[in-house]
């Protein structure tokens, strides 16, 4: 019989979360649901403090009902994963979502990145280090593998979930890129490039330094889709008109990466550093992966992106729509037949001439037509 | 018919992963060809959540097959009605 012992739920604004404990023939289950960040990790830590200070043989986070979980949140679990590892006891993840995978998987490419740096060795990790370094447990990072991060290719298309999905690769490029002094991701939305995500203020007035002129590596990087690297502003040329006012806010050099939906550029993922010269090679891949992962998430999403190109899916798709649904009504009328079965011999043309459904539709539609266009719709031999 | 014995609902999103396709681009592909179900039922119908009607399932395997066939490949869905 489960005996319950912690069950809450927390409401702070709009996102919330909850959380339920079992326990059971000495495993503890914890079962997350709803959105965690701002703020959640302390509730998160104790609840998993509870359930440890229970000395449980086994615990399980199901995470199958979690929407979203922030770099604080991910800390947490991971803290509580080397507290029990020391006593011996693992933590297994439960039913992630694609979402939550996902930014496992970010996580775990922050860590990487840190690990490649070869950091010194460190002791404990409180809370307190919280945002100097990134620890995420190999039990985590191993249960995903590359493979996973490719098939995970799910996420909701709710624009304050991609939105929350940037705000954590901001952070983590932060924490995880040498040199890296502020971050933030462009994008591109109805034709107007604005800022998504920041680090903080500065970095924020940086990119609006870059749209009110026109210019910087941020607006090149979003509209040409490459990648544009200010070495040391002091002496940079390309951008006269935005150069100065970086150089006012102590920024010294800048790297932006571009990302790309469906191939289009979207947008760029700006790293601004106080120091000349300090984006490395390592750090200039760091950041091309992070974007990477801004780019799969924004094309998964079909978030908002309003690209001319989704625009023009959509109505190829509707016009798509539109021609075999008048072919069905074609086959409909001839044989008595309903929508779905008219939809099978359709089917069934296309298949024995080994053309496309909406090829073999726009056929039966022109030649259904034609009797009526009269003669000047026949062509000559 | 489609093999019931061997749940091929179950398969239907090993085959897209074979297409390469995302699942918001199989739905695209899917809403073009006419269907009417939402993104969310079209993915638990790939994952054998929820059981699509033969209908569903035919405009689902035509829109994968149509991807394997530009890859250069055959018809490896097989249909419910065809």
């Amino acid at each position: 019989m489960p005996h319950r012992v912690f069950a809450m739920s927390v409401t702070k604004g709009s996102p919330d979360f909850g959380a339920v404990t079992n326990f059971e023939d000495g495993e503890a289950t914890i079962a997350l649901r709803g959105t965690m960040t701002q703020g959640a990790a302390f509730v998160l830590e104790a609840i998993l403090d509870a359930a440890i200070d229970r000395q449980p043989a086994s615990m399980v986070l199901d995470v199958a009902e979690l929407d979203f979980l922030g770099v604080a949140e991910l800390l947490t679990i991971s803290n509580a994963e080397k507290r029990l590892a020391i006593s011996g006891v693992t933590l297994t993840l439960r039913s992630p979502s694609a979402l939550v995978n996902r930014l496992l998987g970010i996580m775990e490419l922050a860590e990487v990145s840190r690990r490649e740096r070869a950091l010194p060795e460190h002791g404990h990790l409180g809370p307190e280090q919280l945002g100097d370094r990134g620890a995420l447990s190999e039990r985590f990072a191993s249960s995903l593998s590359a493979e996973d991060l490719r098939r995970v290719t799910a996420l909701p298309a709710d624009p304050d979930v991609i939105d929350g999905a940037l705000r954590l690769i901001v952070e983590l490029a932060r924490i995880s890129i040498g040199g890296a002094d502020g971050v933030s991701v462009s994008l591109l939305r109805h034709g107007v490039l604005s800022t998504v995500a920041a680090s903080d203020q500065t970095i924020m007035a940086m990119d609006a330094d870059q749209y009110s002129t026109g210019q910087g590596p941020c607006v090149d990087a979003s509209i040409t889709g490459h990648w544009f690297h200010a070495e040391s502003l002091d002496t940079e040329t390309r951008w006269p008109a935005f150069t100065p006012q970086a150089r006012g806010l102590g920024i010294k050099a800048i790297l932006s990466s571009p990302l790309r939906v469906f191939d289009k550029p979207v947008g760029a993922l700006n790293i601004y550093s106080r120091k000349a010269e300090s984006f490395e090679v390592k750090d200039q891949e760091s950041a091309a992966v992070f974007a990477r992962q801004a780019s799969v998430i924004l094309s998964d999403s079909r978030a908002d992106v309003s690209d001319t190109q989704m625009a023009f899916r959509f109505q190829e798709a509707l016009r798509s729509r539109k021609v075999i649904s008048l072919a069905e009504g074609v086959i409909m009328e001839r044989e008595g037949i309903d929508e779905e079965d008219a939809f099978s011999a359709l089917l069934r043309l296309a298949l024995s001439e080994g053309v496309p459904l909406r090829e073999r539709a726009e056929a039966m539609v022109l030649s259904a037509k034609q009797p009526e266009l009269g003669p000047e719709w026949e062509l000559d031999d | 018919m489609i093999e019931r014995g061997r749940s091929p609902l179950d398969v239907l999103d090993t085959y897209r992963q074979e297409a390469g396709l995302s699942h918001g681009e199989l739905w695209l592909r899917y809403f073009e060809l006419g269907g009417m179900s939402t993104g969310f039922d079209v993915e638990a119908f790939l994952y054998g959540m929820l059981a699509p009607s033969d209908h569903d399932h035919d405009v689902i395997a035509q829109a994968l097959n149509e991807r394997f066939k530009e890859l250069g490949g055959d018809h490896p869905v097989p249909y419910a009605t065809v």
